[in-house]
């Protein structure tokens, strides 16, 4: 060996992975004997392995296995009214292609009338790109509500908290047990007008108090800055965005939105949205996130209300 | 949903196997299938997360996954294991969402949330920073090679077991981890000497590391 070929790390990987035919892997594990930069590289590649395998995984999110609980209670409804037929989407045959254990002989024929009548089966995720459901324009109509003191809102965030975080749940629930043949795909447009569903109160104070945060403030009591400001009623637009932020945050955190301010954080337009951390203990988390696209502006940060 | 005490459903039944869960399932048994969502949707959520590197994304999948395979309960034949069958609809279900769109960038914060979320672990900082490079990384790899680091070497799963899951050949399988950690090497190298790396995570983790 000259010492100035060096294996790249393709062909280290490949070594690894006993890839090589046997001269080469020979050649190499030679050259591997005598070049430390070499046996660095060979090092980077088993360090890849471990740091892959260090890197802690997760568990489902509680809002995300309630969010599944309810698509397949409502599949077991469909189920049950002998919808199942007709309630296929295209989608799951495309999931499961070239799965071994399909046999096609019992693909039924309506999961393809589903194809032809739902060209576009992906809306099954539901989520739009900005992360938001579907029918927030629902909630609309009886806003005024909301004008209620900031203490009966809490009581409220309690009980209907759960709501917030599972909007999704709730479009992916409406597309399928109403056994309709093209789950999900229609609810935008002609839905929203007549089959507004109960309004669901919202579960959190609104306030617009057009406050800079900075994060010193953050550290402070919330209530000294969402308290004095107004809570926002009526169904604007505003509101609506401000919704489908809110249960995106609620969908990350699984924690009941308490109160959510408009305001700025450092000069930037913002949503503060607090969430009940513990309440018992008053503690909050606050995620201040900007109000267009949903994104955390800084870390979310424990406060106090 | 819960069922009344007095009539014990199949979750309370801990020695029934995932074959017989489904086959209970078949059968039309209401609360065979929400066992084995409950029992395997833990690894079903990392693959889907690690896979596509966006929890929105990742819910969506494993859903998507789990009707599919709710529905599709019936045309499951005993001869691969259940749980290697839905990791197989799962990881379709992620190739399936990157294929049809470029799944969008991610703001960091997502996957710090993503990776916090009900794993309170005491030395979070470290933990949590190596977990964000890994997942940037792993963006930075084409769609086959990242499914197969994602089930071979995060997930600890056998390459044979990949294979199956992935549906391509062991070798395949070798080549496309081969390639994928030979791009992830020059970005991942500097965690190597970090000092929380010798404290695996996972038995799977130890194992790997030490040979």
């Amino acid at each position: 060996m000259t010492g100035d070929t060096h294996y790249d790390l393709d062909i280290l990987a490949e070594l690894a992975e006993d890839l090589l035919d046997v001269d080469t892997a020979r050649q190499v594990r030679e050259h591997l004997a005598v070049c430390d930069p070499c046996g660095e590289q060979l090092a980077d590649l088993a360090a890849v392995r471990e740091v892959l395998a260090a890197t802690p995984t997760p568990a489902m999110p509680m809002g995300v296995a309630l969010r599944i609980d309810r698509a397949l209670a409502a599949e077991a409804e469909t189920r049950r009214s002998g919808g199942v037929g007709l309630a296929e989407a295209p989608d799951w045959d495309e999931l499961m292609r070239d799965s071994p254990w399909e046999r096609p002989v019992e693909v039924p024929e309506p999961a393809r009338l589903g194809a032809a009548e739902a060209p576009e089966p992906v809306r099954l995720g539901v989520v739009s790109d900005d992360g938001t459901i579907v029918p927030a324009k629902r909630r609309r109509a009886r806003r005024p509500r909301w004008a209620m003191p900031a203490v009966a809102a809490a009581a409220a965030a309690v009980v209907v908290g759960a709501t917030v975080a599972s909007t999704g749940l709730l479009a992916g629930g409406d597309g399928t047990d109403g056994g309709s043949p093209s789950p999900v795909v229609a609810l935008p447009t002609h839905e929203s007008s007549h089959m507004a569903k109960p309004a669901q109160p919202r579960a959190y104070a609104l306030t617009d108090s057009g406050h800079n945060y900075s994060d010193q403030e953050l550290r402070q009591p919330l209530e000294g800055f969402f308290g004095p400001a107004p809570i926002v009623g009526g169904a604007t637009s505003d509101a609506a965005d401000v919704d489908k932020c809110v249960s995106r945050v609620a969908s990350r955190t699984d924690l009941h939105t308490y109160a959510v301010d408009q305001g700025q954080y450092n000069g930037q337009e913002a949503l503060v949205v607090a969430s009940w951390k513990d309440k018992a203990a008053g503690r909050l988390r606050i995620d201040i996130v900007d109000p267009f696209n949903c994104k955390n502006l800084r870390k979310p940060t424990l406060g106090r209300w | 949903m819960n069922s009344p005490p007095e009539t014990p459903s199949a979750a309370e039944r801990p020695a029934i196997t995932d074959a017989e869960l489904l086959t209970a399932h078949i059968n039309g048994d209401p609360h065979a299938f929400s066992e084995i969502v409950k029992r395997h949707r833990d690894r079903m959520w990392a693959v889907a997360l690690r896979t596509l590197g966006d929890p929105d994304e990742a819910a969506d999948a494993v859903q998507d996954a789990f009707v599919s395979a709710y529905r599709k309960a019936a045309t499951f034949r005993g001869e691969a294991a259940v749980t290697t069958w839905l990791h197989r609809i799962v990881v379709n279900a992620c190739l399936d969402r990157m294929r049809r769109k470029s799944v969008r960038p991610v703001a960091d914060d997502e996957l710090i949330e993503a990776a916090e979320r009900d794993t309170p672990l005491p030395d979070q900082t470290v933990e949590r920073e190596v977990s964000m490079e890994v997942s940037a990384a792993l963006k930075l790899l084409p769609n086959d090679q990242r499914a197969a680091l994602v089930l071979v070497d995060m997930m600890g799963y056998s390459v044979e077991d990949a294979a199956q899951v992935l549906q391509v050949p062991s070798g395949t399988v070798k080549s496309r981890c081969a390639r994928g950690r030979a791009k992830l090497a020059p970005i991942l190298s500097h965690l190597r000497n970090r000092t929380d790396l010798n404290r695996v995570s996972s038995a799977k983790g130890a194992e790997l590391r030490d040979g």
